[in-house]
């Protein structure tokens, strides 16, 4: 009974936003229809959320009448994973994304004031991107349907790499980030539909945009650190064709914030930010799709069905056609407040927007070029590192160089553009004679590699000096931007010495013998046959001394799930500030040694730090008062 | 210019989304379904209902073998469109993968039993050498040899996209 309960509150809740969508989009605004708009929304959520919590209560109580939750939960579980057993697969987790849509629209609801002229719009289309994702929920991916009469005892069981506390908070993570940018697609469109050139909507989404953005880095970060220690692939960055549609939201999300900035301060690149903000929310869905038609194989695409690939397709292209029509004939309406000067502030983030866009463009060929490839010839081809290598590196230091001479910018002034002011000579040359130094101490050869660094530094350093003066002179620092384009620079630095140092090797060692590898000493100590309730394992005992004086013990497994025969290789991992010592066992060769495979893994914890920083920047631009700038 | 601009803003993303549906309903794999051949591996197990052990020799030619195990929900849903198959004069070998006998027994008895023989693999080896990944998984041999194999639930649209037409081209059954 209380299935069904849940079942139809969400199927009224559908209904509800229907109406709120249908009535906010042909009514004209007064007081009466804002407040009326408002308040049906809320009720709407309150069903939706109802159905939603029911949903978790049911599978914390294992109620196995309910098909998906029998196939994805298991009454051994720890009530943790029960819950996120709801989206480990796909009804469940699209449930979570619908949620968590509603949700984002429910704040911005109580938040803004009903006077806001573009709230009930917004509301509005908000209430009907819902009311979409509902019917494909509902219509082709049921989470409600029940094994009747007889549920089973014990329910199935979760795919073991997925019960993990990393991976049971990335995906809420981050589908907070992907659906957070309705607020700012709805605003823009209410705009447009509104007609009234005065209207600030940017200023309305700057911190919207702003959290949405936080919540997608920090996702991003969490699957990447995830990856890490659970596949057992033992690197940062794979660019798996899931992770590329989570990266190119991120891309427009980033150029959306910088651009944002702009037509908040000074009424220009309004068109750009416009078309940013649908960009953004159109990549999200597009993720959505890549990730649920089951067009792509990849760790994450979930179980496929042709039906929801072609629902979702369709609906984006509703989307897509909707907005984008809108935009067309509206474009006459944003009249951009005189030319940017040359060398001001705005010029360097139109330039920005250019080489975002550009990145945007070629990780959309990266993901689709294979496609198109086994379209035509019927034969796979991927589309691996080297492509995106090619692209990003230099796009990101030329990027970088602009951003190093954006910081003695100013806002809507061309100023006399002097090179060689004192920040700037004291940064290139420490830049420099570090880069030189770090050329002479790792004899390397690899411009991309020094380059990089040399980019990053001269950007940490300059920063650096930003904040020294703002302390010292009580100058006037945006705190957010520093913060997170020094995070860029330290993540470019990591990144750069993550992979000119970073080495592996896959040893054959045998049983109480010792094998060198670098400065290590690796003891095999001893191997172990090991069951648990529901694997059973192999549990390598290693002891490692480095030329640091380190002794430490490490301890790779390889395990057999029961239920699936799953095999998941458990890595065993030595963390220091600089390195980590990452070691995974495979097979047993015929002479009695195993293979172990040794990664020494430089400054990668630096690559998911500078990320968080990033994310943290954010958090501190939405905690401060002021109306803060990129 | 402008309305060059207009048009580029259009047509890009529509076209994207053209491809996309050609990609998506071009597309006539099945997923799951897998044509490779190869031998049927040697294995010499317990049958589940006599306490016989049997090899491949005992089998017969052609026939189907279906993985299944009494804790598979998923068994249980396509255990009806089995059971019509035997109807219809479709051999099925039923592979009992990591169960209990008598557990496995007693689902057979209370649901009926559409195998001709029944492999009681208690330890997933003949599985393994399959390289099931779960159950159900069905496979189907002409000679001692895999032709075909599906993995997942099969119903009526699967027999036919996956299995019917090798069955009508190679004469089997």
């Amino acid at each position: 009974m209380i299935i069904e309960i849940s079942h139809f509150l969400s199927i009224l809740s559908t209904g509800l936003f229907f109406l709120v969508g249908s009535f906010a989009l042909t009514t004209n605004n007064t007081p009466y229809t804002s407040n009326l708009i408002s308040r049906t929304y809320s009720h709407a959520f309150l069903f939706l959320s109802s159905s939603f919590l029911i949903y978790i209560w049911l599978a914390i109580t294992d109620n196995f009448s309910v098909q998906y939750i029998a196939n994805h939960s298991n009454s051994a579980l720890p009530t943790f994973y029960k819950i996120s057993s709801i989206w480990s697969a796909h009804e469940g987790s699209m449930f979570l994304w619908i949620f968590f849509l509603a949700l984002w629209g429910f704040i911005f609801n109580i938040k803004i004031k009903n006077a806001e002229i573009l709230k009930p719009k917004t509301m509005g289309i908000i209430s009907l991107i819902i009311v979409g994702f509902l019917l494909f929920l509902l219509i082709t991916s049921n989470p409600f349907i029940t094994i009747l009469p007889i549920a089973p005892l014990n329910g199935a069981d979760i795919n073991p790499v997925l019960q993990d506390p990393a991976l049971a908070i990335h995906p809420p993570t981050l589908y907070l980030g992907y659906v957070g940018f309705v607020i700012p697609f709805a605003c823009s469109l209410a705009f447009l539909i509104n007609g009234d050139p005065d209207a600030k909507w940017e200023k309305l989404v700057n911190k919207w945009s702003v959290s949405a953005w936080v919540f997608l880095t920090v996702g991003i970060t969490l699957g990447s650190w995830w990856a890490y220690y659970e596949l057992g692939w033992g690197g940062y960055w794979f660019w798996d064709p899931v992770e590329n549609v989570a990266l190119m939201p991120w891309l427009a999300a980033t150029a959306f914030l910088h651009s944002l900035s702009v037509s908040i301060k000074s009424s220009q690149l309004r068109t750009w930010t416009i078309l940013l903000s649908i960009t953004v929310f159109s990549l999200s869905l597009f993720g959505a799709f890549i990730v649920r038609s089951g067009i792509i194989d990849s760790v994450h695409s979930f179980a496929n069905d042709p039906q929801r690939g072609l629902y979702l397709l369709a609906f984006i292209a509703v989307i897509i056609a909707a907005s984008l029509s809108l935009f067309v004939s509206r474009l006459s309406l944003i009249k951009p407040s005189g030319n940017i000067k040359t060398f001001s502030k705005q010029s360097f983030i139109s330039i920005n927007n250019i080489f975002f866009v550009t990145l945007i463009f070629s990780v959309m060929l990266g993901v689709t070029y294979p496609l198109i490839y086994e379209y035509l010839y019927d034969q796979k081809i991927s589309v691996g590192a080297p492509f995106y290598n090619a692209i990003f590196i230099p796009i990101v230091i030329l990027a970088s160089i602009f951003l190093f001479f954006s910081v003695d910018s100013k806002w809507s002034r061309s100023i006399d553009f002097r090179i060689f002011t004192k920040p700037i000579v004291l940064s290139l040359f420490f830049a420099l004679t570090s880069t030189f130094a770090i050329y002479f101490i790792f004899k390397t050869n690899n411009i991309a590699i020094l380059l990089t660094i040399f980019t990053g530094l001269i950007v940490i350093i300059r920063y650096l000096i930003e904040v020294w003066t703002a302390l010292v002179y009580k100058k006037y620092l945006n705190v957010f931007s520093a913060i997170a384009h020094f995070a860029l620079g330290l993540l470019l630095v990591s990144i750069s010495f993550n992979s000119l140092l970073s080495t592996e090797r896959a040893l054959n060692i045998k049983i109480n013998e010792f094998e060198e590898y670098k400065d290590l000493t690796i003891y095999f100590k001893d191997i172990r046959v090991r069951k648990d309730s529901n694997y059973d394992a192999i549990k390598a005992e290693f002891n490692i001394k480095d030329k640091y004086g380190n002794n430490f013990d490490l301890s790779p497994e390889k395990r057999r799930y029961f239920t699936r025969g799953q095999i998941t290789t458990e890595t065993a991992i030595y963390i220091s500030p600089l390195r980590d010592i990452y070691l995974t066992i495979g097979d047993q060769l015929e002479d009695g040694s195993w293979i172990v495979n040794v990664q020494i893994n430089f400054l990668i914890r630096w690559i998911w730090f500078s990320a968080c920083l990033m994310a943290f920047a954010g958090i501190v631009l939405i905690f401060s008062n002021r109306k803060s700038n990129i | 210019m402008k309305i060059l601009l207009k048009l580029i803003i259009l047509i890009l993303p529509a076209s994207f989304i053209w491809m996309f549906f050609l990609l998506l309903t071009e597309d006539d794999s099945i997923i799951g379904a897998d044509y490779r051949n190869f031998a049927l591996p040697e294995f010499n197990l317990e049958q589940l209902d006599e306490s016989i052990f049997i090899d491949s020799s005992d089998l017969g030619d052609d026939y189907i073998i279906n993985v299944w195990a009494s804790w598979c929900i998923t068994c249980r849903v396509e255990h009806p469109y089995l059971m019509s198959l035997n109807n219809k004069g479709v051999p099925i070998i039923g592979l009992n993968y990591k169960d209990e006998k008598n557990d496995a027994l007693e689902w057979l008895s209370k649901f009926g039993n559409p195998y001709e023989r029944i492999i009681h693999d208690y330890k997933g080896t003949l599985a393994l050498d399959l390289g099931v990944t779960g159950a159900p998984e069905t496979f189907l041999v002409q000679n001692g040899k895999i032709i075909a194999h599906y993995q997942g639930e099969i119903n009526e649209s699967i027999w036919n996209e996956v299995f019917s037409p090798i069955i009508e081209e190679k004469e089997l059954f």
